[in-house]
């Protein structure tokens, strides 16, 4: 990272990878919008007949994006550090079962949205006292707590029922439903607005703001961090909880756009991060991020899974999203030497 | 953690035993408590052929994590094994199915069974040789490369099963190999394979060069790359003998049940690491032992089947499984601290 910034002063080349690195994101997401629009779309009726870039379909694609949205930007700061949290998927569905639990037993809304976020608190730090305190690696300690925080899950439902739904004995309030689907403003829902504002207050975090000045120096190199006074480990503490944070947000979004508490619906949501976060150019061995590009990452994912589903049947997405993952970590390994060379 | 020591002769370093034996007697120590201890806590536990189940429950993952293990000591990950069971097994089927079925999900390509399983293994070693490419050749870290190559596998696996399986038009020989009991015991063939497996791991891993070589480039890359060792052939090699016992265990399994299921093998990989990880094969590299993998097994298989005969609820599996390697991982490092110190 460092020789990328003395090489991109001299030659035109270099500067033109900059420029590709810095920007090639955008153009992405707007090739992809246009082929999108452009494809015959006629096949299913999930839009209104053969337009990608019609008003409903924007909003739906966007109210759907609203937990991944949330996270990816705390989660891109986590990597710019240097450390992973694979346990992103099982915190969002543990915050979204206790979320539904608070909301079915009549606890109103802001009590129940401020104690699932201290939940996430909770969950981050547990993260954070793992990986820092007790030095455990960031993979395993993260794999034990996507182990725990699952499990936790499942036992909070109780058996013979897959998820916290409405039933005959007790109704979701209105309200629990609203905040992930109903439109405020411009027709989005106010989960969506919760993810643009937490990734404004990351972008001007990272920009402006001594966290992201400091995650990028222990993700860049880690001792010379420490030896310049920065204390790497409560840097790393705070972004854990952050992410857990946000993860909490994921699951209350989630849970409110399906009006139900499910134990499993943050599956799978650690590989997608990672995949949105390596897509907007995020080194994996840290020190190299911006919180927007992976907001755009985010936006370029959601479109073509969803676009997809109007061209090939639904059980090709594993296949399409994998490879999207190597490609985009294949990608990145290009662009980095094309810098640094 | 692991030191020059290692590769000395025993003879220089004295009698004392050396970290990693130290390491793999409190993994079978540990084992052997808890059988005793389930034992002691649930009537009829103690029974030698319940000690017999332990082993041939779990003879798909034990064999999965030889590969992984070794993957492991050579400092890299290989999650893709759940991924390539999967493809494997949902290969065999297709290849083996007769042509012109009713519908699409029952005619296949029709090879003979022999040839069927050949062709399962090329699919199989095509997803290794894709995870060495992007580890070996593009440096990208594996455990982003695999956890690609297993959505890449299993998506692969859903779109020949459209996300469910194929089990009609099958030969009767499909059947033969899952099924076969050895030495006129109710031992199946693939608990024998996972025996031989083992001895084999075990003799390359002490007695010859390719294994003292894995455990070089685990603990010191560079040296190893100084002292002359091929190290991106190697472990080329060994991403391809993963593959290779993940292709066997899937054709085995796919012939078991007479079906190729394309959510077969979910989380496998994640077990077959949590394994290694409970017999104490370090994630750093350069340390641990298969025989110290098989008696992790041994703990999880206890543990799980103790709470099952506690009557927990299912849903606590995952919590036991947090808490164990939690508390392996503590252990490890703790006794291995308060020996060198």
């Amino acid at each position: 990272m460092a020789n990328m910034i003395e090489n991109s002063q001299s030659s035109l080349g270099s500067s033109v990878a900059k420029f590709l690195r810095e920007y090639y994101i955008y153009f992405v997401l707007v090739a992809v919008v246009v082929l999108l629009a452009s494809a015959n779309l006629d096949r299913f009726d999930l839009f209104e007949r053969g337009n990608f870039l019609n008003e409903r379909n924007i909003i739906n694609i966007l109210r759907i994006s609203a937990p991944l949205l949330v996270i990816c930007g705390a989660f891109t700061l986590l990597m710019v550090s240097g450390y992973i949290d694979l346990s992103v998927g099982s915190a969002m569905s543990l915050s979204a079962v206790v979320y539904a639990m608070l909301a079915i037993n009549g606890v109103p809304f802001l009590p129940a949205f401020l104690i699932t976020v201290c939940v996430g608190v909770l969950l981050g730090a547990i993260n954070g006292f793992l990986v820092v305190r007790l030095k455990i690696t960031p993979v395993i300690a993260t794999l034990i707590t996507l182990s725990l925080y699952k499990g936790v899950a499942l036992l909070l439902v109780e058996d013979g029922v897959s998820a916290i739904k409405s039933s005959a004995l007790a109704k979701m309030p209105k309200w629990f439903n609203d905040y992930g689907r109903d439109g405020t403003l411009l027709n989005l829902p106010a989960a969506f607005w919760m993810a643009v504002a937490v990734t404004v207050l990351l972008v001007i975090v990272q920009r402006r703001g001594v966290l992201g000045k400091y995650a990028a120096a222990t993700g860049g190199n880690p001792t010379a961090a420490k030896l310049s006074g920065i204390n790497t480990g409560r840097v790393v503490f705070l972004l854990y909880v952050l992410v857990g944070v946000t993860a909490a947000l994921a699951g209350i979004a989630r849970s409110s756009f399906m009006s139900l508490g499910d134990p499993l619906s943050g599956d799978g949501m650690e590989l997608t991060t990672i995949l949105v976060v390596l897509l907007g150019g995020t080194a994996f061995s840290g020190g190299e991020g911006k919180v927007l590009r992976s907001f755009c990452g985010a936006l370029i994912i959601m479109s073509l899974t969803v676009g997809m589903l109007t061209i090939v049947p639904a059980y090709y997405q594993t296949l399409v999203l994998g490879a999207a993952l190597l490609i985009a970590a294949a990608s990145n390994h290009l662009v980095s030497r094309k810098g640094t060379s | 953690m692991t030191s020059v020591a290692d590769f000395l002769p025993q003879k220089e370093t004295g009698r004392r035993m050396s970290d990693e034996s130290f390491i793999t007697l409190l993994v079978v120590g540990v084992a052997i408590g808890l059988f005793l201890l389930a034992s002691a806590v649930l009537p009829n536990f103690f029974q030698f052929q319940n000690l017999v189940n332990l082993v041939t429950n779990n003879w798909a993952v034990i064999s999965l994590g030889i590969g992984v293990s070794f993957l492991l000591v050579s400092g890299n990950f290989d999650l893709s094994v759940g991924g390539v069971v999967a493809l494997s097994g949902v290969l065999s089927v297709y290849f083996a199915q007769a042509v012109g079925g009713a519908n699409p999900l029952s005619s296949g390509l029709g090879m003979p069974y022999v040839l069927a399983i050949i062709c399962a293994m090329g699919g199989a070693l095509a997803i290794g040789a894709l995870n060495a490419l992007f580890v070996v050749r593009f440096k990208i870290p594996s455990i982003i490369v695999t956890l690609g190559t297993m959505m890449v596998a299993r998506g692969v696996a859903q779109v020949i099963t459209h996300g469910s399986q194929r089990n009609t038009n099958l030969p009767d020989s499909f059947g033969f190999l899952g099924n076969l009991t050895m030495f006129g015991t109710s031992i199946k063939l693939p608990v024998v394979l996972m025996v031989v497996l083992l001895l084999v791991a075990v003799f390359i891993e002490k007695k010859m060069v390719f294994g003292r070589v894995t455990y070089w480039i685990g603990s010191n890359p560079v040296a190893a790359t100084l002292s002359g060792i091929n190290r991106g052939w190697h472990v080329t090699k060994l991403y391809l003998f993963s593959a290779a016992i993940a292709g066997a265990v899937g054709i085995l399994l796919a012939s078991e049940f007479k079906s190729g299921f394309s959510n077969r093998g979910l989380l496998m990989e994640f077990d077959a690491l949590v394994i290694a990880l409970l017999g104490g094969v370090a994630i750093a590299g350069g340390f641990g032992s298969v025989i110290g993998m098989f008696f992790g097994a041994i703990i999880l298989a206890v543990v799980t089947s103790a709470a099952t005969g506690l009557v927990l609820s299912p849903d606590w599996q995952f919590i036991l499984k947090a808490i164990a390697v939690f508390l392996a991982i503590m252990a490890q490092t703790w006794a291995l601290a308060l020996r060198n110190r």
